[in-house]
């Protein structure tokens, strides 16, 4: 568990497991740390104990994020590379739960297909982007390809250990009522298996804006990753910064946005 | 069912990009265009922004690839239709069994003065020459690339064994740091790295590898495919034509202040940066003695096993 997923809100009065209360305020070391951090940074800059082009004082970065953000040109980034996460992310989903669910409970399948994927899940993203230029080109196919391909597992994974791991008595159960597969699919197996998938497509979250991110900063002419190296060239590091503050914002808002959600779809999430 | 979630991915970007596209002018003939957002394409931005490719019937989409690295995988791949890229990638590829073409210069150093692609070493280390260098360090952006290459015939022009020099692989914008902070001993920069590393004192330019070791060679060019030469050698004329009129225009506004805009445009440098560097001018014409000196040196460095016909890379367009 991360910081992210302690509620930090008093209204919300327990956590999901019932046992821990916070208090208001919990949070407020944490808080402190982040500053204090930064005010070492500021520091260390103005100071000049580091000194370098590429470490502005935080102060600058400050500066930089809020014209940046009058100018309007990092949400148009921001929206690029969110466009293609969220299409690689839908797409990985899809797919990473399908599989998931029809390998865990068809053996010949499982058979025929977990190699293949054993063998491609630890492949670094990087490594395999010159020969994906050449099928894909440079713009959208490749980027959403690999985001999708990066997201996929995490899904995957958790879906296809979520199914086979669910209680046995309740398929016995199930099937002492004699009924539908399709109703057993809906109405036991999904059910059981969802706080699982959400795990996945968690994790997915977070990951699909760093590789849609990375990608961008490989090939391509738009999107946050873009943007970042262009600033790098252009000697820019405020703006850089800035906008990968922005990126961990955008990051942060999607994390918090998706336990929300997770709370309101899946009230039994975290009980057994 | 990989081939299905591929298509899967395709089916949904599909759905998502088609409000976004445009339909282009129905007269210009589209030429899709890789670059690196430095000085040196310049003339090509010139030409756009002066109309010239438009008065020609083109209409030029430019790509921007900050490193690079995309440039020819794209174009065989068919994402662009010409790249911005080096001499020693276009030969590298032709070596490599794909079917590139020279079709336009891009830069060359002519003028030794105008060279503003140092290397630099911290001024109190006592490094003088490529012999300094044995057992020590540079930094080159690529390893296998045209820095690479020219760095290492810079180490053996200055007396010294390439092979007994460590080559480290640092992107250019980091270079001044790794320097200063003792990561390399040495660093092949280019501009606008290079203006304000040494700007800032305490290091010091010990050579400058192009003019030293091969005055007036030709680094860039665009590069097509042969297949579309072939396919399409009206476009391809225009393309060139069009580009010689950005190149003119060019050379004839180095220290004005519309072409440090122009510059400043689309490469985000600020103009009061891009000031502090002489803008060396720029060439019409490919020189086929150039790129054969420049053949010969990637062969000593094995780059390549035998001499390749140039006459076949470099088309008579480009001449």
């Amino acid at each position: 568990m991360t910081a992210a997923d302690i509620p930090d809100d008093a209204s919300i009065g327990r956590t999901r497991t019932g046992t821990v209360r916070l208090r208001p305020g919990s949070r407020a070391p944490g808080v402190l740390l982040i500053v204090a951090l930064l005010l070492l940074w500021e520091l260390s800059s103005r100071a000049g104990w580091i000194v370098s082009a590429y470490w502005p004082p935080v102060s600058h970065i400050l500066a930089a994020a809020v014209a940046q953000l009058a100018g309007g040109e990092i949400l148009v980034s921001l929206a690029a590379t969110l466009r293609r996460a969220a299409i690689g992310y839908v797409a990985a989903s899809v797919a990473g739960i399908a599989l998931g669910i029809v390998l865990a409970r068809n053996r010949a399948l499982r058979c025929g297909l977990l190699p293949l994927i054993e063998i491609v899940r630890p492949m670094p993203t990087p490594a395999i982007i010159p020969p994906l230029i050449l099928f894909l080109g440079v713009d959208d196919a490749l980027k959403i390809f690999i985001v999708a391909l990066a997201s996929f597992f995490p899904i995957f994974t958790t879906t296809f250990v979520g199914v086979a791991s669910i209680d046995d008595t309740l398929i016995q159960t199930a099937r002492t009522f004699r009924i539908s597969s399709t109703r057993m699919l809906y109405g036991v197996v999904l059910p059981a298996t969802l706080p699982a998938i959400a795990a996945g497509l968690r994790t997915a979250t977070s990951l699909c804006l760093v590789v849609a991110v990375l990608s961008e900063m490989i090939a391509g002419s738009s999107g946050v990753g873009y943007y970042l190296v262009e600033m790098q060239y252009a000697m820019r590091p405020d703006l850089m910064y800035a906008a990968v503050f922005y990126l961990a914002l955008t990051g942060y808002a999607l994390n918090r946005g998706f336990l929300a959600l997770e709370a309101r779809l899946i009230p039994w999430m975290g009980k057994t | 069912m990989r081939r299905a979630f591929v298509l899967f991915g395709l089916l949904m970007m599909g759905l998502v990009a088609l409000p976004a596209s445009r339909a282009p002018a129905a007269d210009l003939e589209k030429l899709r265009v890789s670059i690196i957002p430095i000085g040196d394409v310049a003339p090509l931005f010139a030409a756009i922004q002066n109309g010239y490719f438009r008065e020609l019937g083109l209409e030029i989409d430019t790509t921007p690839s900050a490193g690079g690295a995309a440039g020819i995988p794209g174009l065989i791949g068919g994402s662009f239709d010409i790249v911005y890229g080096n001499v020693v990638s276009a030969l590298l590829a032709v070596q490599q069994g794909l079917d590139v073409k020279v079709i336009a210069a891009g830069t060359n150093l002519a003028d030794p003065a105008m060279d503003a692609t140092p290397i630099l070493v911290r001024s109190d280390s006592g490094i003088k020459s490529g012999k300094d260098l044995e057992g020590k360090s540079i930094a080159v952006n690529t390893r296998n690339n045209v820095i690479w290459l020219y760095a290492r015939a810079w180490v053996k022009a200055t007396g010294g064994d390439p092979e007994r020099v460590t080559f480290k692989e640092v992107p250019f914008p980091q270079m001044e740091d790794a320097l200063r902070q003792q990561r390399v001993d040495a660093a092949f920069m280019v501009p606008p790295f290079s203006i304000v590393a040494s700007q800032k004192g305490g290091l010091t330019k010990v050579g400058h590898p192009y003019s030293d070791v091969q005055p007036g060679v030709d680094v860039g060019q665009y590069i097509a495919t042969g297949k579309l030469v072939a396919a399409r050698p009206e476009t391809i004329r225009k393309f060139v034509t069009g580009l010689r009129r950005g190149v003119e225009w060019y050379n004839a506004n180095l220290a004005s202040d519309e072409l440090f805009k122009l510059i400043s445009g689309y490469t985000r440098v600020d103009v009061a940066l891009l000031k502090m560097a002489p803008l060396p001018a720029l060439p019409l014409r490919s020189d086929m003695s150039q790129v054969k000196k420049t053949m010969d040196l990637m062969i000593e460095n094995k780059l390549l096993p035998a001499p390749l016909d140039l006459q076949k890379i470099i088309d008579p367009l480009a001449l």
